[in-house]
Order: C-alpha cells, then structure tokens, then sequence
C-alpha cells in the first residue's frame, strides 16, 4: 500500500514537472545569439550573408515562373554580395516567426518588404529603400468608393502585415476597422484574393505593390483613391550588428550611384515607381 | 508558370516530404518499442518517466513540439541555431511518433494471454526468449492495422514541417500559390499524398498478408 503510494505520487510529480520544463522555453531569457564576431573582418570576402525572407511575398521574395527564388529584395540581397564577394545564402521562414529567426542566428537579417513604421526601435534599421503605400482593393462596379463606404463590410487582410497593423488594436486606423462588418484575417493574401473574387469579402486591405502583383494584369478590379496609409521599407537587424549594417547601407548606395538598384527595379514594373533608393 | 515548371519545381519538395516521412519511420518504430519496453519496467521512476513522456507529446500539437525542438536551444540556452532546422524537425516527428507507436506496440504486447508466460515458463524459455520467439511475432500480426494507420498519419503530417519553414511540398505549394495566385500547387500537393498513401496501403496490405501464414 505504501508502496502504491509512492508511485503515485512520483508519477503525479512527474506529470508536473515535465510541462514545467517546457513551459520554461515559452519564457527563457530574451539573451541573443549575436553571429560571428564584431571586429572589422568579420565580414570579409567569403562571409556567408544569411539572408531571411518570407518566400510568399511577391514581388519582393517569391518563386517565379521557372521555380526559382527571386524578387526584388533577393536579387538586391545578391546584388551586395555580389559587390563584396560574400556567399549568398537564402534563409526562407514563416513571416510569424521572423522575430526569433533573426535573434536565434538563423539569419543575419530580415530583408523583404520589412515595414519600418511602428517598428522604429525594435530592429537596427539600414536605410530605407522603397516607399509602401496601403490601399483599399476591391472589385470594378463596386459600391465601396471611400473609405467611409466600407462600413458594414467584409474586409480582408493578411495577417502580420503592414495593412493588418494599421488596422488592428492600437493601430493608425483602428477606428476605421471598428467601422467593419468583419475584418477576416487570412494566413496569405492569394487566398483573400481568392475570396474577394468569389465575393465572400468585399475589399482586401493591401500594400499596393503586393495588389499590383496579385492584381497581374487583371482588369477587374481597382483601388480606391483615398489611402489607407504609407509606409517605409528597410532591412531590420539585430540591434548590435551595427557594423553588418554600415556594410549594407554602404553596399546600398554604390550599387545606387552604378545604376544596378535601377536595372533590378526594372524587372518588377509594379513596384519600380516606388523604389526610392538612388533617387 | 506552366504545369510541368510547376511539377518539377514541387518535385524536390516531395524528395524532401519523403526524407522526412523515411527518417521519422526509421527512428520512431524501433524507438518506440524502447519506450513501450520502458513503460513495463521493474523500476518506478523509469515507469513514470516514460508515462510523462507519452502523456505530454500526446497531450500537446505536433506542430507546437517542432517549434520548441527548433527554437528551445536558443530561447533556454541562448545557443545560435543556423544549421539546427533539419535535426530539429526530424528530432520533433521522431519523438512525436515514437511516443505514439509505444502505445500501439504495448497495445499488442498486453492483448497476449498470460498462459502463453506460463508456458513458455514450465517449457525453460528465458524472458528474452519468451519475447522474441513467441510474444513478438504474435504483436506484430495483430498492431499491424494501427501501425498501418499512424505510417499514413504520418504521410500527411510531413506536412506540418511548413510550421519550420522547411521547403517540402507543402510549403512549397503555398509559395507557388502565392507568386502565381493559383490554386493549383495545392492540387499538385494533394494528389502528391494521396498516391504516396495509396502505395503505403499497398505495401502495408501486402506485409499483412505475407504474415498472415497460419490463416
């Protein structure tokens, strides 16, 4: 009986402990993973740049016709290394997890259509390189012409973007949002598109360059002209990898002055008049 | 993007949904028995230990485990994780997998009559055996319907590697359908699990039946 007793009890103890031991990874010290060292040649010629993108954000990291990794970003991401030798290494994550991917070390930096605003003091920011404008997208004929129409409405947005911040809790237009019927929040934005296009939701809240690529050329739909809001695009590094960061802004605007930003803006027509970098 | 780019693109994908589903089968079935062995242990803390360790990974999402086998190393121990994401998702479905295969196997080791002990007691068998020559070959005949199960469980949860980012079909599929707006990687994908299932009910049918010698 006492016997019984004991096993019982370890058995119980056991139980306790072991989702203790788990819960303890969900609130570990924030203590960061800084990689490679900081001296002056740590980022030399052969230097690996770990570059970390969000592989569905069209255009400026995604897969394109030929199955291979490209966009804006990517071949300007390659373009530095290219101007320093570096090895370009491709580090796609989930765009939810890119906070503990760039502090764990799984990549040097996160650099695909990053959005500065609201996020001043959580990253080291290089300069910024292309304007991202919000806006409101919604199918030609319909009767949604301001914003003040989307009252009552369904509108779709992905979530942890520029769009979805702007119009979430403490966002610049949460009043707006409140205004909704339903703001729906989609994992990607080619399944809002989707719905949007079966009617199941009325608008799609949206950076304009990412509509441009998802629009591609179909004509039946249109933004409205009132702006939801406008943003900044950057690359975020970790806070103590400042010299990484001079490094790339340096790249930045040699690759600017030889007209390299230019000839890869060209590529991605939809996005190129907003491209700042060099003008 | 044509179909054929399409195919061909996802086709490393499923190269890699198949690496996955391979190395989780090769670690968690003989794992699995180590634990449901375990579980029968002499010693107490062995036994609770083991009771733990299946209740928590059944308890919780799979999806949940690869994420804290694949970030825990930096969040507890501030370790960079650069090459860590491949041996952290096998490290996950492993586990995962073993702990329910343990179940299955204690399932078929329990479903065995006492007498047969007894038996193979009054008869001189030692209890290893007892084990191999007349328990084993009976659990295996009778779990091999739920294994069949979990190994096609298994085929669709290769899936749950786009929670790491890993590029198998899966993720891959999302991030055609992204730069394409096309649903079709998604057909792509499904028709890609269904026809590696089907060949896993095949092969397992075929297994059943070859053991099926006294019937």
């Amino acid at each position: 009986m006492l016997n019984m007793n004991r096993r019982q009890f370890i058995s119980a103890g056991m139980l306790f402990a072991a989702p203790t031991v788990l819960g303890l990874v969900g609130c570990g010290g924030s203590s960061s993973a800084s990689s490679g060292a900081a001296s002056g040649d740590a980022y030399g010629e052969g230097y690996t740049f770990k570059h970390g993108f969000d592989q569905e954000y069209p255009p400026y990291s995604f897969i394109d016709d030929n199955g291979q990794t490209t966009g804006f970003d990517v071949e300007l991401a390659q373009a530095v290394c290219k101007h320093y030798g570096w090895e370009y290494q491709a580090v796609p994550f989930n765009w939810d997890a890119k906070d503990a991917e760039l502090q764990a070390g799984s990549c040097d930096c996160i650099w695909s259509g990053f959005t500065v605003n609201g996020r001043e003091d959580d990253y080291l920011w290089s300069k910024t390189y292309s304007d991202n404008v919000q806006m409101i997208l919604v199918k030609k004929g319909s009767e949604i012409k301001t914003l003040a129409d989307l009252a009552g409405k369904k509108v779709g947005v992905q979530t942890a973007t520029s769009a979805f911040q702007m119009l979430d809790a403490e966002g610049e237009q949460e009043e707006l949002a409140k205004t909704f019927g339903k703001l729906e929040v989609y994992p990607d934005y080619t399944t809002a598109f989707t719905e949007l296009k079966a009617g199941a939701i009325d608008a799609i809240a949206i950076d304009v360059t990412a509509g441009n690529h998802l629009i591609d050329g179909e004509t039946d739909y249109e933004y409205l002209a009132e702006e939801l809001g406008n943003e900044q695009y950057a690359i975020g590094f970790r806070k103590e990898d400042t010299a990484l960061c001079d490094k790339i802004n340096e790249a930045l605007d040699a690759l600017a002055a030889d007209g390299t930003v230019a000839e890869i803006a060209s590529h991605y027509p939809e996005i190129e008049e907003y491209i700042t970098l060099g003008k | 993007m044509d179909i054929s780019t399409m195919f061909s693109t996802m086709s490393v994908g499923m190269l890699r949904s198949f690496g996955i589903f391979v190395l989780t089968l090769v670690g968690s079935l003989p794992l699995g028995m180590v634990v449901a062995l375990l579980k029968k242990s002499r010693f107490v803390v062995v036994r609770a230990i083991t009771s733990a360790y299946i209740t928590v990974i059944r308890g919780t999402p799979l999806m949940l485990q690869l994420l804290v086998w694949y970030f825990g190393p930096f969040y507890l121990f501030g370790m960079n994780i650069g090459n860590w994401r491949f041996p952290a998702l096998i490290l996950g479905f492993v586990l995962n997998y073993a702990a329910y295969f343990a179940e299955i196997y204690r399932g078929g080791i329990e479903s065995i009559p006492v007498g047969q002990y007894e038996a193979c007691e009054v008869l001189g068998y030692t209890k290893t055996q007892t084990f191999m020559r007349v328990i084993l070959p009976q659990v295996i005949k009778r779990i091999m319907p739920s294994v069949t199960n979990e190994v096609i469980t298994l085929v669709k949860d290769t899936s749950l590697a786009f929670t790491l980012a890993y590029q198998e079909v899966f993720s891959l599929a999302k991030q055609i359908s992204a730069s394409q707006t096309s649903f079709m990687p998604f057909v792509i994908a499904g028709i890609f699990y269904f026809v590696a299932n089907y060949i896993v009910e095949f092969v397992m049918k075929r297994i059943e039946k070859s053991m099926g010698y006294y019937k």
